[in-house]
C-alpha cells in the first residue's frame, strides 16, 4: 500500500520524552523557539514526582544542595552540574516548576534547602521541589503531628503498617488503617485505577466518608499517591474540603501515579501550547547533511521526516535506549557518538556491589563542551547543531547522587540556551 | 479446557520486530496498571508477558482472558520497553480449537467468508445493492435538495472507494443517508464496490491468519480492479486497522492509499466545502469524543486525533467540547474492540468498560462523538448499564444537522433535546 509521508520543518527538534526532553521543549516554548519533540515513554514513568537537585554526596545526605554543588565543583569538576552556575540551575528549576504548576500539577517553589520527601518504605528523600499534593506530609513528619496513614486492600507495594514501623523513632504519632477503595472489585488494585476513579465526584464523596469514619482525632491523613490523574490539585483540595482534614500523598513504587501524571500532562498540555509532539515513535536515523539536520521516523501508515536547524539529544541511558551495553563496550544508539566509558567490561563494576563510591558504568555517557555539544573522541564538537541533555551525559551518577530531575532540567536549560544562541546567530 | 500447547517464547521470536523481546520486561507493571482488562480471569498483561518469558505455555494456551484483551495496544504505548502484549494474545487465540472460541466472533467471521460481500452480518451483495437503491430513492423523494442523488457502484478511477459497515444496510438503512449527503454536498468523486464492499473484519480477531488474509485479499482485489485512488471506511475503527495491517503483514499488492473520513471532514471544512458551525447548539449541550484505538493509537496517531478535535469543536462549539482524560494516543479502549462485543462475555465486557464509563461521566458530557461502530455500541451499552444519561452519536449526524440537511428519520441517535433542531 502506498505509505504516507509527512514532512515537518522546525528550528529545534528534541529527541526523547523523559524529563530532559520535556524540560527542553518547555524552555524552547518559553523562548518562542518552534520545537518538535519525538519519543516513546521511558524512565519518566517511574519517578516519584519529586524533583531532586542534589541529595547525596560521598559524605552523606545533603541539606543545602547549593552549597553541595559548590563542593561538587571542587571534587567533581567534570560533573555536568559542576559546569553550570547555581543561578542558572535555579532559574531553570524556577521556570520548570512554575510552568508545571500552571499546566496543572502544582509544585513547591525551589528553595535554599532540600525538603525531606517521604518514601513508602519509610525512608526520606532529600529533594528540591515536591508536588503540592505531597507537601503537608513533610510538614506533619517534621512536627511529629498525629497522622493517620491509610492503605488500600489489593494495592501492592504500599503498606501503612510498614510505613509506621519504618518511621518509628522519627515520627511516633502515626496510626494506620486499611480500607477498600469504593467501587473497585476485589483482587489486585492499582493506584492508577484509583486515581482515575477518584476523579468521579461520587467516588470522591464515598472515599471522603470512609476517611472521616477512619480518623480518630488525627488532623493529617496520608494516602498512597492516587489523588487524581489529570487534576490532582483540584481532587486534593476537594477531598480536604469534604473531610476537613489535611491530606497528603506518599509516592508508591511503580506502577505509580506521579510519573504517569507527569507524562500525561506533558502530552496533553504542551501540544496546546504549540509543541509538535510525536509521542509514539522513536527516531530511527539522523542525517547531518548540508545546513540542516534530517530526522527519520516511521509510523504504522506513514514515514515522517523532520527537518530541523538544531537538535537536542535527550535519549537517556540504558533503560530508555540512549545507550547500549554491547559485547565490546558501550555505544550511543542513534548517532554512534563517542561514549566516555571504563576501558574494559571488567572495570564496569567494583567488587562490592554496595560500595558507597558507586560503579564506573554509572558514570559513562556522552561528553560535551560547555555549550552541551557532544564531543568526539578528539574533544571536538560532533556538530554545531547538536546538543545533549539529561541522563545520557557522562560523569554523573544520578541514582546515587539523587540528582535525576535536576540534572535533566538544568542541562536541558543549558542546551536550549546554547541552541537559541546558535539559531539567533 | 484443553487446547494444543504452543511455545510462546519461540513464537515471540518470530512475531516481534528485530531487537524486541519479551525477556526485556522488567516487570514494572505499568502495562497492567493501564489495562482495563487487568484482573479479569485473574490475568493481566504483565502476568501474561512474564508467563511467556518463563515458558508457562499451558496456562497461556488455556486462559479465557485472551478474549477479554481487546488488542488495543495501550500496554505497548505505556511500556518503557515498548512491549506489545496484544501480539501474544493474537497468537494464543490462534491456538484455540474453532469450537472453543467465542462463537459470536467465529460466526461473524464465517458470515464474512460466505460470499464475496465480506459482510459479517451476512448481507449478500444483491441485497446490499437493493437496499442502497431503495434508500437513495427515499432521499430523492423526500428532500428536493438531493433529488439527483446518485450512489455510484463499481465506478472506475474514482478518487474514493468506500467500504461500508454492514450495520447500516442490514439494520438501520436510514443511517446510510447522512454520509451520502455529505459526499454529495462536497462533490466527492466516490464509489462503492459490489465486491468486498463491507467494512468489518472479525476474522483477524479469531486469530486465524488465513481467513484474515482472504478477507483482506477480496477487498484489495476489488479496489485494485476499480483503480480507486484512496480507500476509506465509513466511520469505523477495527476494519481500517485489519485492512492496512493485513496488507502489510501478508505482503499484498495494493495500488491505493488508506484514508479516513475524519481527516477528510477536517479538510473539507478547512477548504470551506463543508460550511458547518455550532449555531444549532443553542442549549450549549456538552460533547466529548472517543478516540478509537484502531484508528488513532494503532494506525494514524495524534495527527488524526487532532483532526477529530478540530471537527468536533467546530461542530459543537469550542466551549462545549470537553476531552476525556486520558485521550488521543493514550486513550483507553472502551471495551468494544477485539471482538469483545461479539464474544458473549457480557459481564467481563462491562467490567472492562467501567473505566470508559468513569471517563465519560467525569466530562459531564451530554453526548459522546465517535467514528467507530464498536465504540458506539459499547459506550451505549455501558451507559445504560451503569446508569449514565449520555448519548452516543456519529459525526455524520452532527455534520448534516449543522448543514440543515439531516432528515427526520436520520435522528435515531439524537435525544429529544435535538429532535427538531436544524430541521428547516
Ligand atoms: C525508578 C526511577 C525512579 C526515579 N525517581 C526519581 C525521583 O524521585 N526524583 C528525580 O529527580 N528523578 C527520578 N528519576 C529520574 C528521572 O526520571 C530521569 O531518569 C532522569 O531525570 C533522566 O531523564 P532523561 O530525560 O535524561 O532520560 P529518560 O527519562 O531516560 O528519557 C529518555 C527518553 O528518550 C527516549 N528515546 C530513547 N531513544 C530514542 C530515540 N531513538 N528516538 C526518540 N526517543 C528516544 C526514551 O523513550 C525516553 O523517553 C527516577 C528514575 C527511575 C528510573
Ligand atoms: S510495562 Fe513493559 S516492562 Fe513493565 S511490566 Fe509491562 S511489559 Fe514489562
Ligand atoms: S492490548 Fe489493551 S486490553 Fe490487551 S493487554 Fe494490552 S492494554 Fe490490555
Amino acid at each position: 500500500m502506498k505509505r504516507g509521508y509527512r514532512h515537518i520543518k522546525t528550528r529545534l527538534a528534541v529527541i526523547g520524552a523523559g524529563i530532559a526532553g520535556f524540560a527542553a521543549s518547555i524552555f524552547a516554548l518559553e523562548k518562542a523557539i518552534p520545537v518538535v519533540q519525538l519519543g516513546h515513554t521511558g524512565a519518566i514513568a517511574y519517578t516519584t514526582g519529586y524533583l531532586d537537585l542534589f541529595g547525596v554526596s560521598e559524605a552523606g545526605i545533603i541539606d543545602d544542595p547549593w552549597a553541595g554543588l559548590e563542593q561538587l565543583r571542587r571534587t567533581e569538576p567534570e560533573h555536568p552540574l559542576s559546569r553550570l552556575a547555581n543561578e542558572d540551575i535555579l532559574t531553570a528549576f524556577e521556570i520548570f516548576t512554575t510552568v508545571l504548576s500552571k499546566m496543572g500539577i502544582g509544585y513547591t517553589v525551589p528553595g535554599s534547602e532540600n525538603l525531606h520527601g517521604l518514601l513508602p518504605a519509610g525512608l526520606i528523600k532529600p529533594t528540591l521541589s515536591v508536588p503540592a499534593t505531597m507537601l503537608s506530609g513533610i510538614k506533619a513528619m517534621r512536627r511529629n503531628e498525629k497522622t493517620l496513614i491509610i492503605d488500600f486492600e489489593g494495592l501492592a507495594g504500599f503498606s501503612a503498617l510498614e510505613f509506621k514501623a519504618n518511621f518509628a523513632g522519627k515520627w511516633d504519632q502515626i496510626s494506620t488503617h486499611k480500607m477498600s477503595f469504593p467501587g473497585l472489585p476485589s483482587g489486585q488494585a492499582y493506584a492508577e485505577t484509583m486515581a482515575r476513579a477518584i476523579e468521579v465526584a461520587d467516588t470522591r464523596q464515598q472515599l471522603a466518608e470512609k476517611i472521616i469514619q477512619a480518623v480518630n482525632g488525627e488532623k493529617y491523613v496520608g494516602l498512597p499517591a492516587m489523588l487524581g490523574m489529570h487534576e490532582p490539585d483540584e481532587v486534593h483540595a476537594d477531598l480536604e474540603r469534604l473531610t476537613g482534614l489535611e491530606i497528603f500523598e506518599i509516592p508508591t513504587i511503580p506502577p505509580a501515579v506521579p510519573g504517569i501524571r507527569l507524562r500525561e500532562m506533558f502530552e496533553r498540555v504542551l501540544p496546546a501550547r504549540g509543541l509538535v509532539l510525536e509521542p509514539q515513535l522513536k527516531v530511527k536515523h539522523v542525517d547531518f547533511a548540508d545546513q540542516k539536520v534530517h530526522l527519520f521516523l516511521s509510523g504504522p501508515l506513514e514515514d515522517l521526516e523532520v527537518e530541523a536547524e538544531t537538535v537536542i539529544l535527550a535519549t537517556g541511558r540504558f533503560l530508555s535506549g540512549g545507550l547500549n551495553a554491547g559485547r565490546n563496550g558501550l555505544d550511543e544508539n542513534l548517532l554512534d557518538l563517542h561514549v566516555s566509558q571504563p576501558p574494559t567490561r571488567n572495570d564496569w563494576y567494583r567488587l562490592d556491589y554496595m560500595d558507597r563510591r558507586g560503579h564506573a558504568i554509572n558514570r559513562a555517557g556522552i561528553e560535551t563542551d560547555i555549550d552541551m555539544r557532544p564531543l568526539d573522541v578528539n574533544g571536538r564538537p560532533y556538530s554545531d547543531r547538536l546538543f545533549a541533555a539529561g541522563a545520557i551525559l557522562a560523569h554523573q551518577d544520578w541514582v546515587r547522587q539523587r540528582c535525576g530531575a535536576g540534572l535533566a532540567i538544568a542541562t536541558a536549560y543549558q542546551a536550549v540556551e546554547a541552541a537559541g544562541r546558535f539559531l539567533h546567530g | 479446557m484443553t487446547v494444543a500447547v504452543t511455545d510462546f517464547r519461540e513464537l515471540a521470536r518470530d512475531l516481534l520486530p528485530q531487537g524486541a523481546s519479551y525477556e526485556a520486561c522488567i516487570a514494572c507493571g505499568l502495562c497492567a496498571s493501564g489495562c482495563p482488562a487487568s484482573g479479569l480471569f485473574g490475568m493481566d498483561p504483565r502476568r501474561f508477558i512474564r508467563m511467556a518469558a518463563l515458558g508457562l505455555n499451558e496456562e497461556l494456551s488455556s486462559t479465557p482472558w485472551i478474549w477479554t484483551c481487546t488488542q488495543c495496544k495501550r500496554c505497548m504505548y505505556v511500556c518503557p520497553m515498548g512491549i506489545d502484549a496484544s501480539v501474544l494474545v493474537g497468537a494464543a487465540r490462534a491456538t484455540w480449537p474453532m469450537d472453543k472460541k467465542p462463537s459470536g466472533i467465529v460466526r461473524s467471521c464465517q458470515a464474512q467468508m460466505r460470499d464475496d460481500s465480506t459482510s459479517a452480518m451476512g448481507l449478500r451483495t444483491e441485497d446490499f445493492l437493493e437496499i442502497i437503491e431503495e434508500t437513495a430513492e427515499e432521499i430523492r423523494d423526500d428532500d428536493s435538495r438531493f433529488a439527483k442523488l446518485q450512489i455510484p457502484i463499481d465506478k472506475k478511477n474514482a478518487q474514493f472507494i468506500i467500504n461500508q459497515n454492514s450495520r447500516e444496510p442490514a439494520v438501520e438503512p436510514e443511517e446510510l443517508g447522512p454520509l451520502w449527503k455529505i459526499f454529495d454536498y462536497v462533490g466527492a468523486d466516490w464509489t462503492y464496490s459490489s465486491k468486498g464492499w463491507a467494512a468489518e473484519n472479525f476474522c483477524m480477531f479469531t486469530g486465524d491468519d488465513d481467513v484474515w488474509k482472504s478477507m483482506v485479499e477480496t477487498r484489495v482485489d476489488a479496489i485494485n480492479e476499480l483503480k480507486a485512488k484512496t480507500w476509506i471506511n465509513t466511520e469505523c475503527g477495527h476494519s481500517f486497522y485489519t485492512m492496512w495491517k493485513g496488507i502489510e503483514k501478508f505482503g499484498l499488492e495494493a495500488d491505493f492509499e488508506a484514508g479516513n473520513l475524519i481527516s477528510y471532514y477536517a479538510q473539507w471544512i478547512r477548504q470551506g466545502k463543508l460550511p458547518v458551525n455550532s449555531d444549532w447548539n443553542r442549549d450549549n449541550l456538552k460533547f466529548t469524543v472517543q478516540d478509537p484505538c484502531q484508528l488513532i493509537r494503532k494506525s494514524s496517531g495524534d495527527p488524526v486525533a487532532d483532526d477529530l478535535r478540530f471537527v468536533a469543536k467546530i461542530l459543537v462549539g469550542e466551549d462545549n467540547f470537553i476531552d476525556m482524560q486520558p485521550c488521543r494516543s493514550a486513550n483507553y479502549c472502551c471495551g468494544g474492540g477485539g471482538g469483545f462485543l461479539q464474544a458473549g462475555m457480557t459481564s467481563e465486557r462491562r467490567a472492562y468498560g467501567k473505566r470508559k464509563y468513569d471517563q465519560i461521566i467525569t466530562t459531564k458530557a451530554d453526548y459522546v462523538l465517535t467514528p467507530c461502530h464498536n465504540c458506539h455500541s459499547q459506550m451505549e451499552d455501558i451507559g445504560k448499564f451503569y446508569g449514565g444519561d449520555y448519548k452516543v452519536v456519529h459525526f455524520w449526524t452532527l455534520i448534516c444537522l449543522s448543514l440543515g440537511i439531516l432528515g427526520p428519520n436520520e435522528r435515531k441517535y439524537l435525544g429529544p433535546d435535538l429532535a427538531g433542531t436544524g430541521d428547516e
